[in-house]
This record gives C-alpha cells, structure tokens and sequence, in this order.
C-alpha cells in the first residue's frame, strides 16, 4: 500500500494538535496564575522540621509548584542550608517534575480518569519511596 | 480515545478539547481581574512567556509526530509499543522521556496520538517517569546535591519508572 505523502501526514498531525489548543491554553494559563501566587516563597515557609511531615509536605508543595525545575534545586538547596531533612527536600525536587496538580484536568481529559488516577497514584507512591531510599542509601555510603 | 473493546479507531472527528476548561480558565482570570488586578496582569504575561517558551518546542513535536506517522504504519507502532512489544519498547521509552524537553503537557497529544495507534499505557507511564531527570539540568543538580546524590537518585528514578509501567499493567489486568 502506497505511503501517504508527508505533507498531508503533517497537516493530520497539524490538525490534531490544533484541537488541542484550547486544552494547552487552559493549563498554561493556570501555570501562569500559580507561579504568580504560589511563590518559592510560601512553598519554603511550608517546611518546619519534622522529617516525616515534611516529606509529605514536600511532595505535596512539589505537586502544586509549576516552572522550571531549576527553581525546585534553588529552593531544596537553600531548604537544606535551613536544616529542612533530606528526605523533604528529595521528594520536593521529585515531585516537581512528576506530578502536576495543574495539568490533572488535561491529563484525565487526554488519557481518562482511571489511567491519571493509576499513574498520579503510582507517581507519587515512588515520589516518597525514591526519596526515602536515596537518603538511606547516601546514609548507608557514607 | 480508546473504547472499552480495546480497539484503537484511527480516524475520530474534529472537537476542540478543553472546550470546558479554557472557559473555566478564563473565568478565573475574570475573578482575579477584578478582585486583584495586579496578580492577573502578572499572570496573564507569566503565561505569554510560557507560551513563547513552548511554541517552538511544540511546533518540533507536531514534526517528530508527523515524521513518526509517515515512517512508522499504525500496524509497526502497535508492533513496536503495542501489547506485543518486548524490552526494546521499555528501554525506548525510558531513553525518550530521558531526553524529551519542555514542561509534562505538551507531550500529551503525541502520546495519545501513539496511544490510538495500539501503545501501551504501561509505556507511558514509564516515559513520564524517566521525565523527571531532566539532563540539561543534572550538572545543576551535581552543584546543589552533590555527584553521589545526583547519580544515586538518577538510578532509583529509573528503576522506579520500569516498576510503576509493570505495577500499572499489574493494575489493568486485575480490573
């Protein structure tokens, strides 16, 4: 069977992405409101120094950040410098990138409810985990 | 979308997605003009920038998209990252959201488009997984954290992102 030409592939690929418009717009539009209201700022003032606590903190303050992730080793760094545990300051950084409070509506609309559901479930289950057994095992080496 | 049968239809038509979600954006913002007009200018131009930011990188994903339509037959994607695939399709999904750039969402169309083609979901989640080591940043991280730290936490995210795609296939088959 012949192959289509790839202009008429990109302009599918073109038209696609084009419904999707307004979904992205959404979303970087909550980015934009909550990197102007919800500063490293209030973020770092949410940690105070019980290592459980502030692991979960962590990742949970890491969920709702947006931006670069630049900001998130800044913030950890100068977290660590104020005592905050390894453990908080790891699963904040993790947590950053990973999940995505804002996108959850794109994410459910694109791929459904039950597979945002798993993959934010398991997302954040490792967030902890990973953060927890890099500490132990940078502990452990050392 | 998907239907519960499993299969993959190949042509749906044009709908606008989002099409309650931007208006419910833009609601916000109308609030937020005319409670605090300051917050929403700075976060209507925050989001200009990201938006300039993400343009070019999305204009290189629609290319990467079509050029994989074009190379790739729906039937040698179901083949490749479809139920069938072996370890070739885990590594590969683990190299592209090592090297994949840009902020988690824009990769969303280019994954449901392979989605419709027959991959599996379990190679998405690997994929957003390897995301979160992000390599034009690991000497940043090496400054902040160390080189042992970096590395250490590089190899759990790794093995954690092929734990979470079998856990996740683990989940959809118990259903």
């Amino acid at each position: 069977m012949g192959r289509p030409p790839f202009f008429a592939v990109l302009k599918k690929s073109g038209i696609a992405f084009a419904a999707m418009v307004p979904l992205l717009l959404g979303v970087v539009g909550l980015v934009g409101i909550f990197q102007v209201t919800v500063t490293p700022e209030i973020l770092a003032s949410l940690f105070g120094g019980n290592p459980l606590a502030d692991t979960l903190t962590g990742t949970l303050a890491g969920a709702v950040a947006a931006g670069n992730p630049l900001i998130s080793y800044i913030l950890g760094g100068e977290l660590l410098r104020r005592g905050i545990s390894l453990f908080a300051v790891t699963a904040f950084i993790l947590s950053w990138v990973s999940l995505g409070v804002i996108q959850l509506p794109a994410e459910v609309e694109i791929f459904g409810g039950r597979f945002t559901l798993y993959r934010n479930l398991l997302s954040l289950i490792f967030t902890i985990v990973t953060a927890l057994a890099t500490t132990f095992t940078l502990l452990l080496l050392s | 979308m998907r239907d519960g049968s499993g299969h993959h239809p190949a042509e749906k038509p044009f709908a606008f997605r989002g099409r309650f979600f931007l208006p419910l954006v833009i609601a916000v913002y109308g609030v937020l003009f005319l409670t605090r007009p300051a917050t929403a200018r700075a976060a209507l131009l925050k989001s200009g920038t990201i938006l300039l930011k993400i343009i070019p990188i999305l204009m290189v994903i629609i290319l990467f998209t079509a050029a994989i339509n074009y190379f790739l037959q729906p039937r040698r994607i179901v083949r490749h990252l479809g139920r069938e695939s072996g370890m070739k399709a885990w590594v590969l999904s683990l190299f592209a959201g090592l090297i994949s750039h840009g902020p988690m969402y824009i990769w969303f169309p280019l994954l449901e488009e392979l989605r419709n083609h027959g991959m599996r979901d379990a190679l998405i989640v690997v994929f957003f997984a390897a995301r979160t080591i992000k390599i034009p940043l690991l000497p940043m991280m090496v400054d902040y954290f160390g080189w042992r730290f970096t590395l250490i936490l590089s190899i759990y995210i790794l093995v954690g992102a092929i734990i979470q795609g079998y856990l996740l296939e683990i989940f959809q088959q118990r259903r």
